[in-house]
């Protein structure tokens, strides 16, 4: 029986687990394969919706699905983390100490998360709209009974996931007080560490004129160091401070400490990949997908989506002998909402920059739609939409098997 | 003194200013960042950086469509005072 082991059933997880158990359909009927996915985790939540909980007031439970309830009935699924994953030995450990499940393949995509810590002062000082539904509806509450003052909101450290999400904060802020009536007693200011407000300059260039516009400060090119929460002020690395009422910052993030520092994870912990075809480095029969990995591209679901079809076409077409292969086309698409119903779009890929797309309510749309099918698309369902947007970038294939195959194993040296 | 050295060949804006802030956040006054970039952008976004962050911008070289950035990072303050 070949073993495939998936830890993590978030966007990726899920996606890669349901696809190999309806690509190995029979397989699994005649007990050749087994699909086990590992998530300590009861609930998946809807991680794009934050924004709407922590700057709508969403309904913070109308945006989780039980796990069990999003992945195929053929999949087995370990309702607990994995304290160890070996890939040497190829094997994982759950949370019960000696309990060690072998495998044949397995698929890394445990995201990551936000990690306040590595900024002294930032736990203390602030309200965190980007790590769960919970967290998000508190920052709801804070700026219902916001009166006026000083808000700051931004990027705290790199890598983070969501790119567009720091600029979204705070475009909504802005709409929040304006439909308020007291946007003229509430001061906005955005830090960030780049030197324009968006990190892509055609993206920058679109939504740079709504700073100005909304009168939202920008700070550019600062590099937050520390917080004082008790005078409420940010340092940047370089000494300079910007002060504030309420903080609603983007923290650095990280990796979960099972593979943070992992001898397969980078020096910052980050999942050492093939940039097309997904596989860890000197491990071919190990993948990793989603915000974990290496890869130089946006942290995003679309991503994670698209590389979880890859990786379990790959696997799929490894074990029924069949030499076509996928690559990761390294498309990723972020919308951004700037408010009052309208929203952009940060779409590329490996090859293909980032070009202008200018804010609109049809893209604000296909944002809304997107929430609609989440569900039903990490179940499989909509894939012919997912083929049919993405086009050519959806995956690349090579059928001679040789390129980029994950074909015989490789033991590390 | 400790010299960095970041490879962004093959990575599009803002990928390489994106390696720079990052490996920026590890160096201490005195460190070298070598910072290799294949997009042409980085020429004039480098500049800025070290205008921007008071560090200093020691060179910028091109070979074979490689651009090589090296800057001395000078503008940390040393002790954190909040």
């Amino acid at each position: 029986m070949k073993k495939i082991t998936v830890i993590g059933a978030g966007t990726g997880g899920a996606i890669v687990a349901n696809s190999l158990a309806r690509n190995l359909k029979k397989e699994i009927q005649k007990g050749q394969v087994q699909v086990t996915v590992f998530d300590g985790a009861k609930y998946h939540e809807f991680q794009p919706a934050y924004l709407g909980v922590a700057f709508r007031g969403s309904n913070k439970n109308a945006i989780k699905r039980p796990i069990r309830s999003l992945l195929h009935p053929d999949v087995k699924l370990i309702n607990e983390n994995c304290s160890e994953i070996n890939l040497a030995n190829e094997f994982v450990v759950g949370e019960k100490p000696g309990q060690r499940i072998d495998f044949d393949y397995i698929v890394i995509a445990l995201g990551c998360k936000p990690d306040p810590g590595q900024i002294p002062g930032l736990t203390e000082a602030n309200l965190d709209f980007h790590t769960n539904a919970q967290a998000s509806s508190i920052v709801y509450d804070r700026i219902s009974k916001f009166k006026g003052g000083k808000i700051v909101t931004g990027i705290t450290g790199l890598p983070y996931k969501c790119p567009p999400s720091p600029n979204e904060s705070t475009f909504l802020l802005h709409e929040f007080f304006t439909k308020k009536g007291i946007r003229d007693r509430v001061k906005l200011s955005f830090i960030t560490p780049y030197l324009r407000p968006y990190p892509a300059e055609p993206i920058s260039e679109v939504i740079e004129p709504l700073y100005k516009e909304r009168n939202i400060e920008t700070v550019l090119g600062f590099n937050v160091d520390s917080v004082d929460p008790v005078k409420k002020k940010v340092f940047s690395v370089e000494g300079e401070s910007v002060s504030y009422d309420e903080l609603f910052l983007v923290p650095p993030h990280a990796t979960p400490n099972v593979i943070r520092k992992a001898e397969f994870s980078d020096d910052e912990g980050w999942v050492v990949v093939d940039k097309r075809d997904l596989h860890v480095k000197n491990y071919d029969y190990a993948f990793a997908i989603g915000d974990n990995t290496n890869l130089p591209i946006s942290k995003a679901g679309v991503e994670a989506h698209l590389e979880g079809i890859v990786v379990a076409n790959n696997i799929s077409a490894e074990i029924k002998g069949i030499s076509e292969r996928y690559l990761f086309t390294g498309r990723f698409q972020c919308t951004m909402e700037t408010g009052f119903h309208k929203a952009t779009f940060v779409v590329g890929t490996y090859q293909k920059p980032v070009k202008k797309i200018y804010p609109s309510f049809a893209n604000y749309v296909k944002k809304k739609i997107m929430s609609k099918i989440y569900w039903n698309a990490e179940l499989g369902k909509c894939e012919w939409l997912f083929k049919l947007n993405f086009g050519k970038d959806y995956y690349d294939v090579i059928r001679d098997g040789k390129t980029a195959a994950p074909a015989a194993r490789a033991i590390p040296n | 003194m400790t010299t960095i050295t970041v490879d962004s060949r093959g990575t599009a804006c803002p990928g390489p200013i994106t390696d720079l802030i990052r490996a920026y956040r590890k160096a201490a006054n005195g460190d070298v960042i070598e910072l290799l970039a294949t997009d042409v952008g980085i020429k004039s976004d480098a500049k800025a950086w070290c205008d921007r962050t008071k560090n200093e911008l020691v060179n910028i070289t091109e070979s074979d469509g490689t651009y090589k950035t090296v800057i001395k990072i000078v503008s940390k303050r040393e002790n954190r005072d909040t």
